[in-house]
């Protein structure tokens, strides 16, 4: 956390050097929110796979899109929702450096959203990380049987983007973390 | 980092603690929406674990044979997604326990386990939060299955078991808001006036 740096003064506003470190982590974080969006939703877009399968006694051509499964719909509206917030936070953090008077307002703002997103991601994440397993290795006791040994690039994409939404989450963590550091360390009273 | 410059506005109703090196009062908001989260989470966990059903099922082998019934039996731990999400409203419960007795032992004398508290809140949401998506998930695909890759739906014949999985989800939902809530209105709270 950037907050060894931090020097203070017993006056109520907050001098500008006090939280460069802040500053510049909490753009390189949002920016690599914003990648790992746009990988996630890169990787699991591009996943369509058609094989020939054995459909009611015939050799048919089968694909597997992501759209087939509401889990993964929802997880590609969720990660654009994220994408584009990470696009427009990092923006707003990166004006902020400029005019450093109204970061504090906007640290609220930041946890306020950043938390709704978090929920929003990791539901997301949760939802096609299960949906994604039930495929691997299927479930007996419900009779659905496993897809991944058919549909094998189908399935490699899905562990890649779940993979890169998880450590899409894990960053906004940090994020909620580092504002909510920030703000009790330099509330001025 | 402790030192005599850190200032704290985090007060009990209105009341705000000014003194320099001291650290936060607790907030009877924020106790509240703790035992809340606590009692959600522990109401999801008991509701899915409670979460059994049996049917007998008329199996037709061919036109001529008469059918012959076999018992079904639709339990939690069938589905990994269900025991994740029974974990994760087992650690979040525990931790809902474990930070309401922190919280009301640490009135005003540790800065750095406040910190620590409002670190893993944060982690608790997002836990939660994946919990209930892939046991939703997992719901929806039991209620309407998925005809693409012929996974029949199994809430025509459990619908007992679907139901009380539903409410279970439905439960936890409000926990993770709750605990959304404690992530959010410590920082509301720290400056009214900006809002």
């Amino acid at each position: 956390m950037a907050s060894t740096d931090l020097e203070y003064k017993s006056s109520s506003t907050q001098p500008l050097p006090a939280g460069v470190d802040y500053f510049k982590a909490d753009v390189i974080l949002r920016f690599m929110l914003l990648a790992a969006s746009v990988v996630a939703l890169g990787v699991i877009v591009s996943s369509d796979q058609t094989e020939l399968v054995l459909f009611q006694g015939n050799l048919v051509p089968q694909p597997a899109k992501f759209k087939y499964s509401p889990a993964f719909v929802y997880f590609v509206a969720a990660f654009s929702v994220s994408g584009l917030y990470a696009l427009i936070s990092a923006l707003a953090s990166i004006a902020v450096i400029q005019k450093p008077e109204f970061k504090l307002k906007f640290l609220l703002h930041f946890i306020f959203w950043d938390a709704l997103i978090l929920g929003i991601i990791a539901s997301a994440t949760g939802a096609a990380g299960s949906v994604a397993y039930i495929g691997l290795k299927g479930n007996s006791h419900m009779g659905w049987i496993k897809v991944c040994n058919v549909y094998d690039k189908f399935c490699r994409h899905l562990a890649g983007s779940i993979a890169v939404a998880l450590f899409g989450s894990i960053v906004t963590i940090l994020l909620i973390w580092l504002s909510a550091f920030t703000i009790h360390s330099r509330v001025p009273k | 980092m402790e030192g005599e410059h850190k200032r704290m506005s985090y007060g009990v109703e209105g009341v705000e603690s000014k003194e320099m090196g001291k650290a936060v009062g607790v907030s009877a908001c924020d106790l509240a929406m703790r035992v809340l989260a606590f009692m959600l989470t522990l109401v999801a966990a008991i509701v899915i674990s409670a979460d059994k059903q049996t049917k007998v099922v008329p199996i037709q082998l061919s036109d001529s044979l008469p059918p012959f019934y076999l018992p079904f039996t639709a339990k939690w731990h069938q589905m990994s997604a269900i025991l994740y999400f029974l974990v994760t409203n087992a650690i979040a419960c525990t931790y809902a326990a474990l930070s309401l007795v922190l919280a009301l032992v640490n009135r005003g004398k540790s800065k750095g386990l406040w910190t620590v508290i409002t670190v893993l809140d944060a982690f608790m949401v997002a836990l939660l939060f994946s919990g209930n998506g892939a046991a939703a998930a997992v719901g929806v695909l039991g209620y309407k299955g998925n005809s693409h890759v012929n996974w029949k739906r199994v809430c025509n014949v459990f619908d007992k078991f679907c139901d009380q999985m539903a409410a279970s989800i439905g439960v936890s939902f409000i926990g993770s808001l709750a605990f959304l809530l404690l992530v959010i209105i410590p920082v509301v709270r720290l400056h009214p006036r900006t809002w």
